[in-house]
């Protein structure tokens, strides 16, 4: 595989995000790679910047990884103003370094929220959005033993909307990318998630009405639907589930019990 | 049931959903705004436009009935936008060094707050202008038409109500979307409908609201201002009179809250 820039190694300047605890003053630090390979991850360039950075005895920049195949969600830095970097439907540890150019300058920073407070260096605490999940993000139905496939019919066209809004790893882009910071992308797929189905549908109401609550509480902003978070999501949710969370939510507020 | 709306107002959903049906709200009424004022070009006198301001001043307490409900909406509108903002200014309190976007930031959507202050801030000055240029009870009509090409017919008339006019058409470009989403309507498609009716929108009112200032500051003569006046507009003054003889003439001002 060959750099879309024709060669296999390229050289950049990276301004790092740096704060050394949650309470530390952060600021940016300047570092520069020599021979970065094209064919690296994004995340594995911060590897080769690490050991860079352990072999001149300084400390290394911590960052969240986990899967690195773009399933777990746990990844997520801001590229140049963009969280997850510049493609779209992409993760950043699925980022790959012939995306960028020879002496380029690539700022890194955390994603920025109050909700999302930072933890060390690129590495935020995003446990409000377990403690969203924690109200209603689940369903309490006591199911038994494994149903028979097709037991409970479900309509093709819900159960491929609620695979789309299930295919949300809570990364946080939405937030991240939000001028608002706002998290409502990321609720309104759990919520269209689980209400789509039927399993979820008799939680529906008590379900939306106690996630926006969590959501309000734990400080994301209010949504002003500019659609960031939709190009920022690396799996592509719709804003079209937004829309569904702000029916739902008037829904349940009139119909709750 | 109260408990349950103060609980719904009080979440950030049920504030942008106020916001939303106030907002499509005054949207309604900037049609109707602009629709009242374009009988401005109906003739070189401002005798249609008076006829028309007359019209809104005989609707009596119905007319008092509809500023207040233009008031409330205003007031709540304005009021949300303000207290939202505030939060989403706390939701993120250390701003990103390098400020990016992935395409779906644009003028109108980045710069409510900015567009919805400059439109609050010429709001007030119109409404002082026009409105409430004789105190508290709406101007007389005959004389109204005059006092718009004048006021429009000078620099910082002109200047101040292009702005406004400019404020309101950036506004628009996000709100109409914006306000059906946040009330639930979403669909792939209607996505592109809704995106060309809410741009059309925000350029037919826009351009309808700027179209004063220019055309009145190029050419006041035309539409019955001072200078018409001396010339040759005596005359059709004089017709006016009859027509707005009559006490107060409450009218147009109303209408004309806020574009
Ligand atoms: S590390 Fe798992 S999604 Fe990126």
């Amino acid at each position: 595989m060959i750099a879309t820039n024709g060669k296999d190694t390229i050289g950049l300047t990276l301004n790092v995000w740096r704060q050394a605890g949650p309470d530390a003053e952060g600021a940016f630090e300047t570092y520069h790679l020599n021979s970065v390979s094209t064919h690296m991850s994004f995340l594995e360039m911060l590897d080769v910047l690490n050991e860079q950075l352990l072999a001149e005895g300084r400390e290394p920049v911590a960052f969240d990884h986990d899967c690195r195949e773009g399933i777990c969600g746990s990844c997520g830095v801001v590229l140049n103003g963009q969280a997850h970097g510049p493609d779209r439907d992409t993760t950043v540890c699925q980022l790959h370094m012939r995306r960028f150019h020879d002496g380029d300058t690539i700022t890194i920073e955390p994603f920025r929220a109050e909700a999302f407070p930072v933890v060390k260096d690129l590495v935020v605490d995003r446990s409000a959005f377990d403690r969203i999940i924690g109200v209603g993000g689940f369903v309490s139905a006591r199911t038994g033993a494994a149903p028979d496939a097709n037991a409970i019919p479900v309509p093709k066209e819900e159960a491929d909307l609620a695979m789309d809004a299930a295919s949300c790893i809570g990364c946080g882009a939405c937030v991240a990318s939000c001028p608002n910071a706002a998290a409502m992308l990321f609720v309104s797929a759990k919520v269209s998630h689980l209400g789509r189905l039927p399993q979820g549908a008799p939680e529906r109401d008590e379900r939306v009405v106690a996630m926006v609550q969590a959501m309000d509480g734990e400080g994301f902003g209010n949504c002003t639907n500019v659609g960031e978070c939709e190009a920022a999501c690396p799996k592509g949710i719709s804003v079209g589930n937004i829309a569904r969370l702000n029916r739902d939510f008037v829904r349940a507020t009139i119909r709750r019990r | 049931m109260s408990s349950r709306l103060g609980a719904f107002l009080g979440s950030s959903i049920g504030k942008k959903t106020l916001m939303s049906l106030t907002g499509l709200g005054l949207v309604v009424f900037l049609i109707a705004h602009l629709a009242g004022n374009l009988t401005l070009y109906a003739d070189g006198t401002g005798e249609t436009y008076a006829a028309y301001a007359q019209k809104l001043k005989d609707l009596g307490p119905g007319l008092w009935f509809m500023e207040l409900g233009l008031a409330a909406m205003f007031v709540a509108h304005i009021a949300l936008a303000f207290r939202t903002s505030m939060e989403n200014r706390e939701a993120r309190k250390s701003r990103y060094r390098v400020r990016g976007t992935k395409g779906e930031a644009n003028l109108p959507n980045s710069s409510m707050l900015i567009t919805g202050t400059v439109v609050l801030v010429f709001l007030v000055i119109h409404l002082l202008d026009f409105r409430f240029s004789e105190g508290l009870a709406p101007p007389h009509a005959d004389v109204l038409a005059p006092k718009v090409v004048d006021r429009l017919a000078s620099f910082t008339g002109a200047a101040i109500y292009l702005i406004g006019g400019v404020a309101v058409l950036i506004h628009l470009g996000h709100a109409f979307r914006s306000a059906l989403r946040t009330l639930g309507v979403h669909h792939p498609q209607y996505e592109n409908l809704i995106k060309r009716t809410g741009t059309g929108l925000a350029v037919a009112l826009g351009l309808g609201f700027v179209s004063f200032p220019v055309i009145l500051f190029a050419s006041p003569d035309n539409y019955g201002g001072r200078g018409a006046e001396s010339a040759q507009v005596a005359p059709a003054e004089q017709e006016q009179a009859p027509a707005s003889g009559s006490p107060t003439v409450p009218t147009a001002a109303p209408a004309r809250e806020e574009g």
